[in-house]
């Protein structure tokens, strides 16, 4: 999972997609005229950037980051079995010669000869292998290891008790297996439909030798060691510089020589640097600053927008009665003009929900939410009042640190004339706090939720977020014959068909509503004189491959 | 001209004791010569303090100018229905951010909110906040530098030294401190949201006035006519209440009214920061908050321009007029 930073979610905005975009699966990408032109050009090699960047939370290994801002960086350092198309993000086999699999529960997988480490070591099975035992593994306590639960023997490497006294049983997966050096196996202890899809994620990474025989040595934290385009030389609280890995064997070779990624902690600063051509690109416009379209002049053809795989909603406490009520529920959700917030308050720069499911990904389904993402504030009345309304005040908690308030405040004041409930913003302090209340189930009413994917497929929209118990799954959602679907879906012989079946278990959502679909969200980019061929992946992020110097 | 307050007590004390009388007298004599000019003054009544300030006080344009935006301030907060009939809170999205015009006077916010409106009715926090920390300040301050300069000896000791230890809080940073640790709930009432940035601004803020209080409370102390209402055996309550109090009183006024107007300032630059006055309440640090950003000060200056204009004539009022006050009760001037 990556939860979205707040700085991220701060500017994070959406493409206003017209209607007749909204079925693309390949988001559009609206820009300048000029970047159309430029990206046609040829792309000259060599030269350096800079990049806005934020403060890694957690240490570099594949594993253990969970947020955009280490994502980012690992994202240039690795190199992993499928890499996703940086414009459909269509899952391309990348270390992986092919993923074979018949039942969907055992996979082979063969390795590319040919890639290497930064450090110089070739990429081997073994890499994998290891690399996956020992992040899965318990007690070394990483924060992604719960990407490795498909794999057999997962259970076994666990931890027996929270603070890991009672030691796992076994130190190594089951099913996992280096047949030779370019080749092993994967058994799943449950059909996976999408494995190929999720194989992406960093998590997967392969992890060199010398960080296998000493994890523990602190460098690592700060000089993670990939097989990816880039290498990073200087680790700085103030930049990140990338260089080439002279080693990279892979082909998604990058233009630039040299990438620093300066540390900015809020958008204003980056902002006018790239205005003022001290900084090439930044992923990070303020909000206020879209309003009127005022950066689009003050960048004048060095501006773009790009949809990424980010969906965001309201979500109804678990612990408030009142609002297990799903006629209530659907009434409140009819009555949010998406709309018109999108527009006045995101200035045009996100696209109102139709679903649960961001319109990037493969398998998206327009309009699954249908009437009840769309405003009518008469029949959403009506069907208030038939539902008994809500007593009391009824709140929204957002962070205060993400600019989270003009929206929901749009939406408490939008209530509160059409419905006439009583309606107050609860605002936390910051990021953390917002999720400690909402993982400890303190808070009641509604609360902000949203997700970054991890991988581009409609099942991780859908599993992580509403499956009965899982992880993510913030308003205790539970429904039998959803989860029923799920598992079918995960069953299915190909992605078509599990897609397919995703879909189905997304229609019935909209009878039994897990959460109140909001928006998608996009991410508007600006970049400097000096560079061209700017593009943002549809996670969002900036694609260092493309970019190149004029 | 520091002597008794008013001549009618003057008079009182002329019968009942001679050294007081003495005292009359020379005051009288005193205040028959204008210490400005330094001229005989014909026809006049000899005046009190309190009365010779409100002579000044009419004769200063900055009083007026002050006092009359100080009585459109609180008219606003008691009655903001007198300037508008818009409800505050009757916000239409679809016409955000719109330039002033004769529907909305001052404009349209982010969210549809009538600009004109929210300010008018943003008066009325503010100016609680402002006259309510201040009452409090001025209660506190005055009791414990009462009691310090009164008493003196150890006591004095222990509330200047507990004084200076509050006096060393910053008064924005002890604020935050204080509203960070004890922040509002959702459907916490109006008045306490209020009542917790004034305490908040009370406890930090007494020390100021403690001091000044305590300093002229001794300035008053060595005078004859305590002396020999302390020779009569006059009881210490009413030595402070008749005597004390009523002489060392002005520089409080003066300082706390200055200080009214940084209440005010402040209770906005917490409401500004998300810790003062929160939604629902309106207040005019919110609304500051709400409109700014470099992006919207760009697209819709007026958001933030006439919160900001009335916040700054009220701030500015409140220290006219203790500007205009200091310089009526300065005794240099009779």
């Amino acid at each position: 999972m990556r939860r979205i930073t707040p700085l991220v979610a701060l500017s994070i905005s959406g493409v206003m997609l017209l209607s007749a975009c909204g079925q693309d699966v390949a988001a559009p990408n609206e820009s300048s005229s000029s970047t159309a032109s430029a990206a046609t050009g040829p792309a000259k090699d060599g030269g350096t950037v800079s990049i806005r960047g934020c403060t890694p939370q957690n240490p570099l290994i594949p594993s253990d980051t969970n947020e955009t801002c280490g994502g980012n960086v690992l994202d240039a350092v690795t190199a992993k079995l499928v890499h996703y198309n940086s414009d459909t993000a269509a899952p391309e086999l990348d270390i992986a010669q092919s993923i074979d699999t018949t039942d969907n529960q055992h996979f082979t997988v063969k390795l590319n000869p040919g890639y290497k480490f930064s450090d110089g070591t070739e990429v081997k099975a073994k890499n994998f292998v290891d690399g996956w035992n020992w992040a899965a593994y318990g007690p070394n306590a990483q924060q992604n290891s719960y990407f490795f639960e498909p794999i057999t023997g997962y259970k076994d490497v666990q931890c027996g008790d929270d603070d890991c006294k009672v030691k796992p049983k076994a130190t190594t997966m089951s099913g996992l297996k280096v047949v030779d050096d370019h080749t092993f196996t994967i058994d799943t202890s449950e059909k996976v439909s999408n494995l190929k899809i999720r194989l992406g994620y960093t998590a997967f990474a392969p992890l060199p030798d010398s960080f296998l025989k000493a994890p523990t040595d602190k460098k690592w934290q700060k000089f993670p060691v990939g097989a990816g385009p880039f290498t990073i030389t200087q680790n700085t609280a103030t930049q990140i510089v990338f260089k080439k890995n002279p080693d990279y064997g892979g082909k998604f070779k990058p233009h630039v020589d040299e990438v620093t990624y300066k540390i900015y902690n809020d958008a204003a600063p980056a902002y006018n640097d790239v205005v003022a051509n001290n900084l090439d690109v930044t992923d990070l416009i303020p909000t206020d600053q879209l309003t009127n379209d005022q950066w689009k002049s003050d960048l004048q053809n060095r501006w773009g927008i790009r949809q990424s795989g980010v969906f965001q909603s309201i979500t109804a406490s678990s612990k408030d009665k009142q609002l297990q009520n799903q006629d209530l529920l659907k009434a409140l959700s009819m009555d949010i003009d998406r709309p018109t917030i999108t527009k006045q308050i995101f200035a045009g720069s996100r696209t109102p929900a139709d679903g649960w499911v961001s319109p990037v990904v493969d398998g998206y389904k327009p309009g699954v939410c249908g009437d009840l993402c769309k405003y009518d504030k008469t029949k959403a009345k009506e069907m208030y009042d038939k539902a008994g309304g809500y007593k009391g005040t009824l709140t929204i908690a957002v962070n205060g640190d993400g600019d989270h308030k003009a929206w929901s405040q749009a939406v408490c004041n939008g209530w509160k004339n059409d419905l006439g409930l009583n309606c107050q913003l609860k605002i936390t302090p910051d990021f953390k706090t917002l999720r400690d209340q909402i993982t400890k189930r303190e808070l009641t009413g509604f609360f902000r939720t949203g997700w970054q994917m991890d991988y581009p497929s409609i099942e991780n929209f859908l599993t992580p977020l509403y499956a009965t118990g899982a992880s993510s799954n913030d308003g205790d959602y539970s429904n039998k014959a959803f989860d029923a679907k799920l598992q079918e879906a995960a069953a299915a012989p190909d992605e078509e068909q599990a897609n397919k079946v995703y879909q189905e278990a997304e229609a019935m959502l909209a009878e039994k509503m897990p959460a109140i679909p909001l928006w998608y969200v996009s991410t508007p980019f600006a970049w400097s004189t000096k560079v061209t061929n700017v593009k943002l992946t549809p996670f969002g992020t900036i694609d260092l491959t493309a970019i190149s110097v004029k | 001209m520091t002597e008794p307050h008013d001549s009618s007590l003057a008079k009182d004390a002329l019968g009942s004791s001679g050294a007081t009388a003495l005292g009359a007298v020379l005051e009288d004599d005193l205040s028959g010569i204008d210490a400005t000019t330094g001229g005989p003054v014909v026809g006049t009544k000899p005046r009190s303090l309190w009365s010779d300030a409100w002579y000044d006080l009419r004769r200063d344009p900055l009083f007026w100018i002050s006092a009359v935006l100080i009585v459109v301030f609180i008219l606003m907060a008691l009655f903001p229905g007198l300037f508008t009939n818009k409800d505050p809170r009757q916000c239409d999205l679809s016409v955000a951010r719109h330039i002033p015009s004769p529907a909305h006077w001052f404009g349209t916010d982010i969210q549809g909110c009538d600009v004109y409106a929210r300010t008018i009715y943003g008066a009325r926090s503010s100016i609680l906040v402002g006259i309510l920390a201040t009452l409090g300040t001025a209660i506190i301050g005055s009791a414990v530098g009462l009691i310090a300069g009164f008493r003196g000896g150890w006591l004095d000791t222990l509330l200047s030294r507990t004084g200076d230890i509050f006096y060393a809080i910053p008064l924005l940073l002890g604020g935050i401190i204080i509203l960070y640790t004890f922040p509002n709930q959702v459907g916490t009432p109006y008045i306490v949201v209020v009542l917790k940035v004034v305490a908040a601004l009370a406890i930090l803020g007494w020390p100021s006035i403690a001091r000044l209080m305590r300093s002229s409370v001794l300035q008053v102390m060595p005078h004859d006519y305590i002396q020999a209402a302390k020779a009569l055996g006059a009881k210490p309550g009413r030595i402070i209440l008749s005597h004390v109090l009523p002489n060392a009183m002005a520089p409080v006024m003066v300082v706390s009214t200055i200080n009214l107007g940084s209440y005010i300032a402040i209770e906005a630059t917490l409401s500004y920061l998300g810790i003062g006055l929160q939604e629902p309440a309106i207040s005019w640090g919110v609304s500051i908050s709400d409109a700014s950003g470099l992006g919207y000060v760009r697209s819709a200056p007026f958001m933030l321009l006439f919160p900001s204009l009335f916040l700054s004539l009220a701030v500015l009022a409140f220290i006219f007029l203790g500007e205009a006050s200091q310089n009526a009760f300065d005794p240099k001037r009779h």
